[in-house]
This record gives C-alpha cells, structure tokens and sequence, in this order.
C-alpha cells in the first residue's frame, strides 16, 4: 500500500511545476508549413470567424491561386478567444503564420515586440489607393504593421416588430440622445409587460466608452497610446446601465449570460430583448437571425454632444509576421486582399468596407439589401467631418478585461459606478504605462 | 503483470527488494523488462523534464514570449505579493479545494460503503458513478453545466416549480464558484472506486469477530473500516487535493476563458494562463507556476507529516 501512496506523486509535482511551459512546448507542433513540391510557395493564413467568414474567404483565395501560379494558401480559422490564444503560441514558438487578421487591440502588443512585418517595406502591396486615416490606425513610429481589413463602426439595431407590436415609436436616429434612448427602452419594456426589455446593449465592450468619450471630446485613446478618457464619462457610462436597469429598460443583473457570440446567440434573436450595439457591417446576420424586422439605426448622442463620437474603425487588421519566409508572396496576398475586385466579388463587405474605393465601388452591384444599409450607413456617417481616431495602446486586452471585470461588479451593485471609474482608471494606466 | 507472474510465488512477492533471494541473473533480468514497461513513461518525462527546468529559468526571467528573455532576479516574485488578481486567484483556489475536497472525499466513501453491500448489477452501479469523473474536467460537461446552472436552467426550473425564483447561478459573482464546487463534487466517481477496491481488501473475518463480540454498525465501521482503508483514505486525498489545486477546465469554459463574473472563478492556474498567453507575461507566469507547485509540495508535506498520526499501515 505505501509504495502505492508515493508513487503518482512526484509525476504530479512535475505537471504542476510545467504546467505553463508544456503549452511551449506544444506549440512548436502547429501547423508548420513545409515548402510544397516544385518550388511553389505555400502561405499559411489565419483568421477569426465563423464558417460563412471561412467560405468566401477559400472562395477569394481560390481566385488569387488561379492568378498567381505557384503560390498556395492554407488557411486555419478560429473563433476570436482561442484565435488569439494560438496565436500567441505560434509567434512564441518560432513558427508564426504568413498573414494573418489582428484585432485593433492586440496589434501593438505584436507591433512593439517587433514581431509584425513593416508592411511600407513590402512593394508587393500598393497602398496608393488606400486613404491616410485608414493607414493610420495601423501605424506606430512611421511604420505599416496592420492594414485594416475593412472599416466599419457600431450602430444600434432595434427589432421594429416587437417595436411595433408595442406601439412604442422609435426616435429619429440622426437627433436622438442617450436620453432619448433611454426613455425608448423603457417604454418597450413597459408595454411588452416585461417579455422584453428595450435596451440590452453590451456595457463591458469597450467600443461603448468610447463613443462616450468621443462625443464628450475626450479620446479613449489618445494621440500618443495612452488612455483618455475622464473619471466622470467612464462613471457616467456604468452610471447609465445602473439608472436604465433601475428604470426597467435594461434587463436585471445576471440576466446576460452570453456575451458576444453570433448574431443567432444573441438576446436580440432570442426577442428578449429589443435593441442592441452591433459592429455594423454584422447587420445583415442579425436581420437573417432575427424573426421580424430588425433596423440599423445610429448611436444615440451624436448631435446633442460636444462632438461626434463616430469614426470609420478597421473591423480588424491584417499584417504580415516578421519571421514570415515568404515575405513577398505574404504581400502578394495582403495586396489582393485589398486592390483586387474579383477577390472582394467573394468577400464583400464581410470584413467591413473594402479600403480601396475602387474595390468598395466594384461590389456594391453585388451586395444585399442588408449589406447595402450598412454600407450607405457608413457613407452617411462619413459625410461630415469625423474626429480623428487612433491606434488602441499595448496594454489594451487588459483595459479590455479590466472594463468586463468592473462591469460585472456594477452590474451586482458590489462596486459604485464612481469607485469602479477610478479603479478602472488606475488599472487601464497601469497595464498601458507598464 | 510478467513481471509478477515469473517471480516466485508467496512471500517474495511482496517483500523488500534487499531481501531477495541473491539469484543476481533472474534478478537483473525482471528488472530490465521492467524499465521496458516504464519506457513510455521515460520518454513522456522529457516533455515534461525539459519544460520543467525551462520554467524554472524563465520565472527569473521578463520573458514575454516574443523577444528574448532577459534576467530580472526575484522581481516576478516580488511583484505577486502586490498583484490584486494574483491574492484572488489564491483565494478562489484555496475555498474551492477546501469545501469540494471534504465533501467529494465523504460523498465517494459513503456511495462505495453502499456499493459495497453486495448490490446486485454492482458492475452497472460502479460504472454509472464512474462516469462522470471521466467527464467532469471535460468542456462539454462544463458547457452543460452551464446550461443546467443557466437562467432558462434545469436547477432554477425546478426551484421555479416551488415559486423560488433561483439566484444567476453561473453569472452572479456570489453564486459562479459555488456551482463549479458542485460540478466537482459530482466528480467523486475516481475516489469511489478507489475506496471500493480499498473496503474489499479488508478481511470479513474482523467484521465477523467483531460481530460476535456485539460491536454495532457504526462501532464496526469506526473501528475496524476506517482503520483499514485509512491508507486509501490518505491517498484519495492527496490525489484529490493537488487536483484541485491544478484546476482549469472548469473555471476557463465556464467564464469564457476571463475568470468571470468578476474574478470568482479565477483559479489560480486560470490567472496563470491570464497572463502567460494574454497578457504575454511569460516570466510572471512561470514564477507563478512554482509558486504553485510550492503550494502543492507544502499541502503534500503537511499531509505526509500529519499521516502519521491517523493513517494506520496493517503490514
């Protein structure tokens, strides 16, 4: 029996003590791409989404094959959370992808550790066409390390059925405030007789405050990668969900067990709620998954601010790993993905506006009624001047998870809006000045 | 099993290996097929040897997985006694293994006391509580833990009957972690079949002295089962004790990977893989992982230390 006791346990000290690095180690065995036969390059591509994102992807990728000889693509997709675990692992273990989508949050994270390609020094990818704002949220000291995807922003969708049905008139979205929106939620809840509440917009997101913010004049992030935001503003937007739960347009605390997710998870699809914050260019899943009518409808705030909080974002950023073997035949690809019509015919506005007009011009024969909202609704936005916006800092998954953290404290009434602002406050610089 | 089968028969089996029989060849023979068998093993070490020792280096190190790693001395672990997150990891950790150990522990040893009794289709019983010990670090299971757990839930189904209107299980800070103690403690099917093979072992002929001599149930049980498997007792718990310590899989799929709602199922491995791969503290993490694995040794020595006070060896 003794010898029964002691023996399983070492092993298990051994587990415990490796724990982190057995992660390394495997690493080292992810998707390594051995040069294909007859000198032709293999690209290895990796993106987040879902099955429909993965089929018009192949589906363009075909196209840039067929177009350059010699080079193929192998493609690996994931959902975003373990996307940007496997990322970190493949970078880490030596053996990153060719090209591959960045989320605005991480990009500086890669960037500033020198693991992204210096996208200006490829001459493969023209860039002539692509406007200097959108460049911009994807350059630190003078140098290209992700290229937006596409632009698109957020915007508020409301399910006019249920709307409707309960009589409640929806605001003009061009004029309306936070005020108003408020007032609107609470009155959907009201008259469905608590079925569905009016508002259940994201609090813990971080693309609310900061439309907050910019309406206020503040920059969530700053010019030079920092945080911006005031104490007041990031108090007065846990404020807002305290006061509208309060009131009964948004729903009780623990009611949001799924945040995120696709627009077929989503409480706007279930119809317990009656209007939501969307990246824009997701519309047309969320009027597919809805039953009803579902409307694309602007922000609140934008006219009764200080200015306007809207701004044309990159939906996510492609960029080119610096370890990448085959740098050119990586912009070869990203040039593709960005000047060529035939390849965006497949895409469409998936990963938001096409950044070359030209190609944002070429499809638009193409594109749905839903897609076509969300694309004019873009336009609208950008008819007037927008202030301007900036790349997210280092640091910004952890404000990203500090905001989720303090959301949720709030939402339970543990924290007061106030001491969740300045708790906020102190751990957001703390992760961006480190 | 070869091993077994060709050393001679009674006694020899079980003693020390000083005491055998001076036959050198045969000797050296068993024990050559044996490395044979741990072979697997040896070359399932250097995954883990060598990480082991890369670890070790990397938690004196800023390592942040993408440049190289620069020498930094004892700062990352200077850094965790300031680090907020790091005291609630511990915290989450140390009330999830010290209320699931207990009651698993008790749960597996009261079901196999049952087992025991000579049930018919024992097989199926054993089989049927097994299982979920098998499933219970799984994500599916976690996934319908959730879905049980959730608003629209089995759980809050049931209290709605009664009128209860149930708390948010798996989104209310206050409630999260109480339902991955309750997952746990669903797991107790490993102990259970661990102490079924323990309440064989001991001779019926004690029970049947004891019976004769008018010693009731209960003063058999005290006296002469626990006694007895108080070994298997010993080694479930620390099984069970460094398991839980290690826990991941729960906390990670049943916050989506944040330790949510508000930190309480950050466990403390959860926290580890936090700031190994999203916030590309390598280093940090690493010196986390030995403090863990100090955690774990101490718990173990204290265990050992205290064994000799309760675990009763009957050879």
């Amino acid at each position: 029996m003794k010898k029964t006791v002691s023996t399983p346990i070492p092993r298990r000290y051994f587990l415990g003590g490796a724990i982190t690095l057995a992660g390394l180690a495997l690493s080292g065995c992810g998707g390594g791409s051995a040069p294909a036969s007859g000198g032709a390059v293999e690209l290895n591509f990796v993106f987040w989404g879902d099955a429909n994102r993965a089929k018009v992807t192949e589906a363009a990728l075909r196209v840039f094959e067929e177009k350059n000889p010699g080079i193929t693509v192998k493609t690996e997709y994931q959902d975003s959370g373990p996307y940007a675990d496997k990322l970190a692992t493949r970078f880490a273990g030596g053996n990153p992808p060719d090209v591959l989508a960045m989320a605005n949050r991480s990009l500086l994270e890669y960037a500033q550790r020198g693991t992204l390609a210096d996208l200006k020094s490829l001459p493969e990818l023209k860039l002539d066409a692509v406007p200097e704002t959108v460049l911009s949220r994807g350059t630190v000291d003078g140098k290209l390390y992700g290229l937006a995807t596409g632009v698109t922003t957020i915007g508020m969708v409301v399910n006019k059925t249920i709307t409707d049905q309960a009589g409640v008139t929806i605001p003009d979205d061009k004029t309306w405030s936070w005020e108003d929106y408020a007032k609107f939620a609470t009155e959907v809840t009201q008259k469905t007789g608590g079925k569905v509440y009016g508002a259940g917009f994201d609090v813990a997101t971080e693309t609310g405050p900061i439309m907050l913010a910019r309406q206020r004049g503040e920059d969530f992030y700053t010019k030079d990668n920092k945080l911006g935001i005031s104490e007041e503003t990031m108090r007065d937007w846990f404020q807002y969900s305290v006061d509208l739960r309060a009131a009964g347009g948004y729903p009780p605390a623990g009611f949001f067990e799924q945040i995120g997710g696709s627009p077929a998870q989503s409480y706007l699809a279930k119809g317990t709620v009656a209007s939501q914050i969307i990246p824009i260019n997701n519309y047309r899943g969320y009027n597919d998954a809805v039953e009803g009518e579902v409307v694309l409808l602007r922000i609140p705030g934008e006219t009764s601010g200080e200015r306007r909080g809207y701004s044309a974002d990159p939906t996510m950023l492609w960029s080119i790993a610096a370890k990448s073997k085959h740098p050119k035949e990586a912009a070869k690809l990203l040039d593709f993905l960005t000047n060529d019509s035939d390849g965006a015919a497949h895409t469409l506005t998936q990963r938001g506006v096409p950044i070359n007009p030209e190609v944002a011009e070429s499809i638009t024969s193409k594109l749905s009624d839903d897609d076509k909202k969300f694309v004019d609704l873009m336009a609208a936005i950008q008819e007037d001047d927008l202030p301007a916006a900036y790349v997210y800092p280092k640091g910004a998954s952890v404000v990203a998870d500090t905001l989720k953290q303090l959301a949720t404290e709030v939402e339970f009434g543990r924290v007061t809006p106030a001491d969740a602002a300045k708790t906020f406050l102190e751990k957001s610089n703390a992760a961006i000045n480190k | 099993m070869s091993v077994l089968t060709k050393q001679a028969p009674g006694p020899a089996v079980g003693a020390p290996l000083g005491e055998a029989p001076r036959r050198r060849p045969p000797r050296r023979k068993n024990q050559r097929s044996g490395y044979l068998f741990l072979l697997p093993w040896f070359l399932g070490m250097l995954f883990t040897i060598i990480p082991f020792f890369a670890s070790l280096y990397l938690a004196f190190t800023d390592y942040n997985l993408f440049t190289e790693p620069n020498f930094v001395g004892l700062a990352n672990f200077q850094a965790m006694f300031e680090d907020p997150r790091l005291l609630q990891s511990l915290k989450v950790t140390f009330i999830y293994t010290f209320v699931s150990v207990p009651i698993s522990l008790a749960t597996a040893l009261l079901v196999a006391l049952i087992l025991n009794r000579g049930l018919q289709g024992l097989a199926i019983y054993r089989s049927v509580y097994y299982l979920p010990s098998l499933l219970g670090g799984s994500v599916a299971i976690v996934m319908l833990w959730r879905y049980i757990f959730g608003n629209d839930g089995i759980v809050n189904g049931f209290l709605g009957l009664f009128g209860i209107q149930g708390p948010a299980w798996v989104t209310d800070p206050e409630f999260a972690l109480s339902t991955l103690i309750v997952l746990n403690v669903w797991t107790f099917g490993s102990p259970m079949v661990i102490f079924l093979a323990g309440l064989r072992q001991v001779p019926t002929m004690y029970y049947e002295a004891a019976s004769i001599d008018g010693a009731s149930k209960w003063r058999q049980f005290r006296s002469i089962t626990l006694p007895l498997i108080s070994p298997i007792i010993f080694f479930n718990l620390i099984m069970q004790l460094i398991g839980s310590f290690q826990t991941f899989t729960q906390g990670y799929v049943m916050s989506g990977g944040t330790g949510g709602p508000a930190d309480s199922t950050l466990f403390y491995n959860l926290y580890l893989y936090q700031k190994g791969f999203t916030e590309f503290e390598m280093g940090y993490a690493s010196a986390m992982a030995w403090l863990l694995l100090m955690i774990i040794a101490i718990f173990t020595a204290i265990n050992f230390i205290a064994s000799k006070f309760w675990v009763f060896y009957d050879n």
